[in-house]
C-alpha cells in the first residue's frame, strides 16, 4: 500500500490545531501551580501560593461577588422571560410574529461594545440606577436572546402528538403544559439558563460601560489588574474560571448538546 | 368566580387563575412575549436609535441631550482626520487577517471532525467548542504567558538559537488571540453544512480513484461553502468590534476601532463623535451579516439543498 503523504500531513496539521486550541488554557493552569513568576515555565515546584493570593486579593473577591450575583439574578430574570417569549412566538398566531422574533434575537447581531455604549448613553440620559442595577439590566438584555433561542429550539423539536395525546386523554391545557410540555422542553430551558449564566459571568464588553469605581465585575477586575502586572495570582483565578466553565460545558453537552446550545443547527 | 371553583371541585386558587390564563394561550402568544420584547426595545432599539441621532448633533463635551439641530460635522471630522483612517485601516486589516486564518483552520478542523468515527466525534467536538465558553479574559491571559517577551515561545526560540521576537502588543499577537477565540464559530457553522453531506459521497469519490486532497477540493469544499461563508462573516463581524483581545494584547490604548470608541466615551466624554464611530461599527456588522444571508442563500440554492 502506498503511503498517502497528504493524509499524514493533514493529520499532523489537525493535531497541531488541537494543540493551538488548548495551549493557552493549559499554560494558565500549569503555571498556576508553580511558586515562581509567570515567565518561568515549566514550574520547578508544586505550590498553591497563587491560589491563596488570588483568594485574598480584595478586588478579585469583590468582583467575584458582583459577577456571581449579577449572573445568577440575570439568569433568573432572563430565563422565564425568554422562555415565555419563545412560547409566544412558537404557539401564538398574531400578525408581526416574525418581526417579534427578529426583535428578540436582535441583541445577538449587535456588537457587545455597541450595546454597552447605547446603554451607557440611555442610562445617563434618563439618569437611571446605580452601576449594579445598570449591570443587571445590561446582562439580562445580553443573555435574553439565548434563553429565547434554546427554548425555541426545544419547542421545535417537541413532538406535537405528545400534547395531542394528552388532550385526547382529557388533560386540560394547564395539565398538558405542566405535565407534558414543560418536562419535555425543560432540558432546553435549563441549557439556555446555564449558557446564559456563563455568558453573563464572562461578559466584559458591555459591562465595561456600566461599571463604576465601586462596582466592578470579575473579568474587568482581572483586565485592569493585568494592565499593571502580569501577576501569577491571575493564573490561579483564571484556572478556577477555566475549570468551572469546562465542568458546566460537560453538563451542557450531556443535557442538550453543545452544538444546539450554541445555535448552529 | 364561584363557577370556576365549583367546576374544578377546588377553591379558586392562584393555580386556577393561571389555568384561566393558559386557556387563552393561542391569543396570548403576543402577551407573554411582551416583557422580553420590551426589554430589547427599551434596552437596545431605542438607545441605539438615540445614539445614532446624537451623531448628527453638534459635538459638545459631556452633553447628552438631543438638540433639534442637524449637522454632519462629526462625520466630516472623521473623514478629514488621517488618524481615524489609520485606525479604521488597522481594524479592517486585523479583522480580515483573522477571518482568513480562522476560516481556513476552522475548515480543516471541521472536515477532520466530519471524518472522525462517531465514537470520537462527540468528545472532539466538545474539545473544539469548549474554548468558546471559557472566559475570554482567561484565554487571552494564556496567550500573554505564551507570547510575552520572556514567554514560552521566545524561550523556545532562544533554546534553538534564534533571537527573541517582540510579539506581544503587535498586530500579530492580536490576530493570534482573535483566531483562537473565533475558530470554534467557524467549526460550528461548517459542521452544520457538512452534516448535510452524505458520507457515501466522499466514499464514492475515493472508489472512483480521487485522492484525499481532490475529494476535499472538488466535493467537500463546494458543499461546505455556505458554512464557510457564514462562519467567515460571523468572524469578520465579531473581529471588527472585538474589544477585550485588542485591549489586552494590542499596542497602547488607541489601537483599533473598539478601543478608540471606548476612549471617546469613557475618557474623553466626546459622545457625539463617539456616536459616529459606533455608527461605523454597527453599519459594518449589519452589512456583513446582510451580505452573509444573501451569499449563503445563493450558495445553498446553487447546490440545490433547499434548506
Amino acid at each position: 500500500m502506498k503511503t498517502d503523504f497528504g493524509a499524514i500531513g493533514f493529520k499532523v496539521l489537525v493535531v497541531l490545531l488541537y494543540l493551538f486550541l488548548v495551549a493557552p488554557l493549559l499554560m494558565v493552569v500549569l503555571t498556576s501551580f508553580g511558586s515562581d513568576a509567570v515567565e518561568s515555565f515549566p514550574p520547578k515546584d508544586f505550590s498553591l501560593i497563587w491560589y491563596w493570593k488570588a483568594l485574598s486579593e480584595p478586588s478579585f473577591m469583590a468582583g467575584l461577588r458582583t459577577s456571581l450575583t449579577i449572573a445568577a439574578l440575570a439568569t433568573l430574570i432572563a430565563t422565564p422571560l425568554g422562555a415565555a417569549a419563545a412560547f409566544g412566538i412558537h404557539r401564538g398566531r398574531f400578525p408581526g410574529r416574525n418581526a417579534l422574533q427578529a426583535l428578540l434575537l436582535a441583541p445577538l447581531l449587535v456588537p457587545g461594545i455597541v450595546i454597552g455604549i447605547a446603554l451607557l448613553v440611555a442610562f445617563s440620559a434618563i439618569d437611571f440606577g446605580t452601576a449594579w442595577q445598570r449591570l443587571l439590566f445590561g446582562h439580562v438584555l445580553v443573555i435574553l436572546p439565548y434563553s429565547t433561542r434554546t427554548t425555541l429550539a426545544a419547542l421545535v423539536r417537541l413532538d406535537p402528538s405528545l400534547e395531542e395525546a394528552a388532550a385526547l386523554f382529557g388533560a386540560s391545557r394547564w395539565q398538558t403544559l405542566v405535565h407534558v410540555t414543560l418536562p419535555s422542553i425543560a432540558q432546553g430551558i435549563m441549557a439556555g439558563a446555564i449558557f446564559g449564566f456563563i455568558l453573563s459571568f464572562d461578559e466584559a464588553a458591555v459591562s465595561l460601560f456600566l461599571i463604576d469605581v465601586d462596582t466592578t465585575t470579575l473579568p474587568i477586575a482581572i483586565m485592569s489588574h493585568i494592565e499593571y502586572s502580569v501577576d501569577p495570582s491571575v493564573t490561579a483565578l483564571s484556572s478556577m474560571l477555566i475549570l468551572a466553565t469546562l465542568l458546566l460545558t460537560v453538563v451542557l453537552e450531556r443535557l442538550f448538546g453543545l452544538r444546539r446550545v450554541l445555535g448552529a443547527s | 368566580m364561584s363557577d370556576i371553583s365549583l367546576n374544578r371541585g377546588a377553591p379558586m386558587t392562584l393555580r386556577g387563575l393561571f389555568a384561566q390564563i393558559v386557556d387563552l394561550f393561542p391569543k396570548s402568544g403576543l402577551t407573554i412575549s411582551i416583557p422580553a420584547a420590551a426589554i430589547v426595545f427599551f434596552g437596545l432599539v431605542l438607545p441605539v436609535g438615540y445614539l445614532l441621532l446624537l451623531s448628527f448633533n453638534p459635538a459638545q463635551l459631556g452633553v447628552i441631550e438631543l438638540v433639534p439641530q442637524v449637522t454632519f460635522a462629526n462625520y466630516l471630522k472623521l473623514v478629514g482626520d488621517g488618524y481615524y483612517w489609520s485606525i479604521l485601516g488597522r481594524t479592517l486589516w486585523v479583522a480580515a487577517a483573522t477571518t482568513v486564518i480562522a476560516s481556513a483552520l476552522g475548515f480543516i478542523l471541521a472536515v477532520s471532525l466530519w471524518q472522525t468515527s462517531p465514537k470520537w466525534r462527540g468528545l472532539l467536538t466538545v474539545v473544539v467548542l469548549a474554548p468558546l465558553l471559557v472566559s475570554i479574559v482567561a484565554r487571552t491571559f494564556g496567550w500573554i504567558i505564551i507570547l510575552g517577551n520572556k514567554g514560552l515561545f521566545n524561550r523556545a526560540l532562544e533554546a534553538v538559537g534564534i533571537a527573541p521576537m517582540q510579539i506581544m502588543y503587535t498586530d500579530t499577537a492580536v490576530i493570534i488571540g482573535l483566531v483562537h477565540v473565533f475558530i470554534p464559530y467557524v467549526v460550528l457553522t461548517i459542521m452544520a453544512s457538512l452534516d448535510r453531506i452524505d458520507p457515501l459521497l466522499a466514499e464514492a469519490a475515493k472508489t472512483l480513484g480521487a485522492s484525499g486532497a481532490t475529494t476535499v477540493r472538488e466535493i467537500i469544499l463546494p458543499l461546505a461553502m455556505p458554512g464557510v461563508v457564514a462562519g467567515a462573516t460571523i468572524v469578520f463581524s465579531l473581529a471588527m468590534s472585538s474589544y477585550v483581545t485588542p485591549a489586552m494584547m494590542g499596542a497602547a490604548n488607541s489601537y483599533v476601532l473598539a478601543t478608540v470608541v471606548y476612549q471617546q466615551f469613557v475618557m474623553n466624554f466626546n459622545w457625539h463623535f463617539g456616536a459616529v464611530l459606533v455608527a461605523i461599527l454597527l453599519a459594518t456588522s449589519l452589512l456583513t451579516i446582510l451580505f452573509m444571508l444573501t451569499a449563503v442563500a445563493r450558495l445553498s440554492r446553487r447546490w440545490g439543498e433547499g434548506a
